[in-house]
C-alpha cells in the first residue's frame, strides 16, 4: 500500500516536472518571439530614422534651391527690361 | 472554470475585435487622389491607435490572469487560457507591427519619390533659368560689342566714305602696313636673304653677322621686301592709298641708300675668293644679279 502511494507520488512529481518543463519551453518560445519582435522594432526604427534623415536633408536642399530660384526669378521679374530685346 | 473561460473569452474577443477593427477596410471608391490619401492616413492613424491601446490591454490581461491564478483552484485551465491568449496577442502584435511598418515604409518611399520628382522639376527650372541667363548675357555681350566696335571702325576708316562690310577687311591690311614697327622694317631691309650665295663663301669674309641671319627666319622671306620687287612695285604704287605710299617711299628710300654699300661689300667678298673653285658660278650669279 505504501509502495503504491510512493509510486503514485513519484508519477505525480514526474508529471508535474514535465508540465513545468513544458511551461518553461512555452515561455522561452514566447520570450524568443518577443525578442525577435523587439529586434525588428529596433531595426525598423534605425531604418526609418535613416530614411527620415535622408528625406529631411533632401527637403532642406530643395528648400534652399527653391529659395535661390525664387530670388533669381524675383530679380529677373524686377527688371523686365532684360526680356525686352 | 466557466467564469475563467468566459472571462478569458471576453478578453480575447475584445482584443481580437480591436485587432481586426483596423483591418476591416470599408470599400470606398474615392474619386480623386486626395480622398484616397486621406483614407489611407485615417487607416494608418487607426492602426497606430490600436497599437497604443494594445499595451494597456496586455497589462490589464496580465493582472486578470494573475488574480485568477492566485484565487482559483483550477490553475491548469487558467494557465492554458493564458497560453492561448499570449500566443494570440503575440501573433496580433506582429501582424499589427508589420502592417504599421509596411505603411510607414510605403509613405516614406512615396515621399522620397515625390521629393525626387520635385528635385527633377527644380533642376529643370534651374536649367531653364541658366539658359535664359546665358541668352541674356550673350545678347548683352553682342550689344556691348556692337556699341564698342562702331567708334573704332570709324576711327580706322576715317578716310573711307562709307563703312561697309566689304571694306571692313581693309583695316586689317592697313594695320599690317601701318602697325609694322620701324625697327622691323629696318631689320628686314638689312636682311641677308637677298644674298644667298654668301653661303658658298667663307664665314670670315661675310660682312653680315651670322646672328642677324639666324634671327631672320626663312618663312619671312615672302614678306621681306626684295629690292627687285620694290623696283617692280613702283609702277603699281598709284593703286595704293596715301598711307601705304608713304610707308613704301620711306622703306624704299632706306633700301636705296643701303643697297650700294652692301653691293660693294658683296663684291669685295666675292673678289677675295676669286681663286676658289666656284668662281665661275659666282660670276655668273653676279652677272645675273
Amino acid at each position: 500500500m505504501a509502495r503504491a502511494g510512493g509510486i503514485t507520488n513519484a508519477v505525480n512529481v514526474g508529471i508535474a516536472v514535465q508540465a513545468d518543463w513544458e511551461n518553461r519551453e512555452f515561455i522561452s518560445h514566447i520570450s524568443l518571439n518577443v525578442r525577435r519582435l523587439f529586434d525588428f522594432l529596433v531595426q525598423f526604427e534605425a531604418t526609418t530614422k535613416s530614411k527620415l534623415a535622408s528625406l529631411n536633408e533632401k527637403l532642406d536642399t530643395l528648400e534652399r534651391r527653391l529659395e535661390l530660384l525664387e530670388v533669381q526669378v524675383g530679380t529677373a521679374s524686377a527688371n523686365p527690361s532684360l526680356f525686352n530685346s | 472554470m466557466l467564469f475563467y473561460a468566459v472571462g478569458v473569452g471576453v478578453h480575447c474577443t475584445e482584443f481580437m475585435g480591436i485587432m481586426t477593427a483596423s483591418t476591416r477596410l470599408i470599400p470606398r471608391e474615392s474619386s480623386n487622389f486626395d480622398e484616397v490619401s486621406m483614407h489611407q492616413s485615417l487607416l494608418f492613424s487607426d492602426s497606430l491607435q490600436d497599437l497604443k491601446n494594445l499595451r494597456t490591454q496586455l497589462y490589464s490581461a496580465a493582472e486578470y490572469f494573475e488574480l485568477s491564478y492566485t484565487n482559483d483552484d483550477q490553475k491548469q485551465i487558467v494557465v492554458e487560457t493564458l497560453k492561448d491568449y499570449a500566443i494570440k496577442a503575440l501573433v496580433n502584435t506582429v501582424d499589427h507591427l508589420g502592417s504599421v511598418s509596411y505603411k510607414v515604409n510605403d509613405i516614406l518611399d512615396e515621399k522620397v519619390d515625390e521629393v525626387s520628382g520635385t528635385e527633377l522639376r527644380v533642376s529643370c527650372i534651374e536649367q531653364r533659368l541658366r539658359t535664359c541667363q546665358e541668352y541674356i548675357d550673350h545678347e548683352g555681350l553682342i550689344q556691348q560689342s556692337s556699341v564698342i566696335n562702331t567708334p573704332k571702325y570709324h576711327k580706322r576708316k576715317g578716310r573711307s566714305p562709307s563703312p561697309s562690310p566689304q571694306t571692313s577687311q581693309k583695316p586689317g591690311v592697313f594695320s599690317f602696313t601701318s602697325t609694322m614697327p620701324k625697327k622691323e622694317l629696318d631689320k628686314r631691309s638689312v636682311s641677308p636673304h637677298r644674298f644667298p650665295l654668301l653661303r658658298s663663301g667663307s664665314l670670315s669674309s661675310r660682312p653680315v653677322t651670322p646672328s642677324s641671319r639666324s634671327t631672320t627666319p626663312n618663312s619671312s622671306r615672302p614678306t621681306t621686301p626684295n629690292p627687285s620687287n620694290t623696283r617692280r612695285r613702283y609702277p603699281s604704287e598709284p593703286r595704293k592709298s596715301a598711307s601705304m605710299r608713304l610707308h613704301a617711299d620711306r622703306e624704299n628710300g632706306r633700301e636705296v641708300e643701303q643697297y650700294p654699300s652692301k653691293s660693294k661689300r658683296l663684291l669685295k667678298a666675292l673678289l677675295s675668293r676669286r681663286k676658289s673653285k666656284k668662281d665661275d658660278m659666282l660670276y655668273t650669279y653676279l652677272d645675273e644679279y
